[in-house]
């Protein structure tokens, strides 16, 4: 035998049955793993049910709607976003967001950035870069009583979006993005 | 460096969730066994992937996971303990002819399961098995009754 090689001379280390079979059985082990399984298993369950309720996003619990108090914006959201998942922000505006025969929006960047607004519905006749957001313009009539942004979170963590109508109420909302 | 996140994460849940499995599948696969590791395999591809379906990145979530398991496979040599939590301990469900019903209950398997390991030893009948031991990988071994 090659002397590099190390050896060790066989022992009789495994635990046996009946003194007559090696098996190496643990018992105490088992049962304590059969504890740890059953609590893990409530605790799965429970992550499943808060899911299906939303509380993980996409679920009754997730959708939210808030309103200025001037009425000028109606919010159509979910509080719980997933990393990557596609959604939709509704906004219906009332009757005072139609200024000069045209309607405005501001949104703060973290509508791109952190929510991943990938799609606007109707597209918007003008948007620009307005200090830490985006402004969007609708001037063609009829001017739409809604929007809808289509977004994929693209970072994990929590979001404030802020909209505005330029000249009436503002609202921000804390939108959580699960991973 | 996302997918390289949910690799280790995926590796980490998939073994957690294989583990805590009534039957541990892969030695005695059924039907049954194969509906799971489609299925997860399936569901837990498309969280670590994402949209990037690049080879750089199927390289990375491969070589990360193949890391992953050389990481597990040492600390199971280095802490026994650690093998114990990741694969588990041998049971003996029959001893000296004796079945082992509760833990047999518990760990999800029934005559049936015993009696299909010892016909690939040649025994023909239940009174034929001396030890019947579930061993960390699923199998289930069968010591013939020499009498």
């Amino acid at each position: 035998m090659p002397a590099d090689i190390e050896t060790k001379q066989i022992e009789d280390s495994v635990a046996k049955n009946n003194n007559e079979v090696a098996v190496g059985s643990d018992l105490e082990f088992q049962r304590r793993w059969w504890r740890f399984e059953h609590i893990l298993w409530l605790a799965l369950t429970a992550l499943v049910i808060l899911d299906a309720l939303g509380f993980f996003g996409r679920g009754w619990f997730a959708k939210a709607e808030a309103k200025t108090p001037d009425g000028s914006m109606r919010i159509e959201y979910e509080r719980i976003e997933r990393f990557g998942a596609p959604s939709l922000l509704t906004i219906h505006f009332g009757q005072n967001a139609v200024r000069n025969g045209g309607i405005q929006l501001w949104a703060s960047d973290s509508l791109l950035h952190e929510l991943g607004s990938q799609r606007l519905i109707p597209q918007a006749d003008r948007s620009a870069l307005d200090g830490h957001g985006i402004l969007y313009t609708w001037v063609a009539a009829p001017q739409p009583d809604s929007v809808q942004f289509s977004m994929q979170p693209a970072k994990v963590g929590s979001a404030w979006l802020t909209l505005r109508v330029p000249g009436a109420d503002q609202m921000r909302l804390k939108i959580a993005i699960f991973p | 460096m996302t997918t390289i996140w949910h690799a280790i994460f995926g590796y980490f849940y998939l073994v957690l969730t294989v583990r805590v499995l009534k039957r541990r599948p892969g030695a005695q696969m059924t039907p049954f066994e194969f509906v799971l590791i489609f299925l997860i395999g399936g569901v837990i591809i498309l969280c670590t992937m994402g949209d990037d379906r690049s080879e750089t990145n199927s390289v990375c979530a491969v070589v990360t996971i193949a890391l992953m398991h050389r990481l597990v496979s040492y600390l199971k040599t280095r802490f026994p303990k650690f093998g114990l939590i990741v694969d588990g301990t041998p049971v003996a469900l029959v001893e000296r002819g004796v079945w082992h019903k509760d833990l047999m209950r518990r760990l999800g398997l029934d005559e049936t399961d015993v009696m299909a390991a010892a016909r690939v030893k040649s025994v023909k009948t239940l009174d034929g098995i001396k030890y019947a031991i579930l061993e960390r990988n699923g199998a289930i071994s069968i010591i013939k009754n020499d009498s």
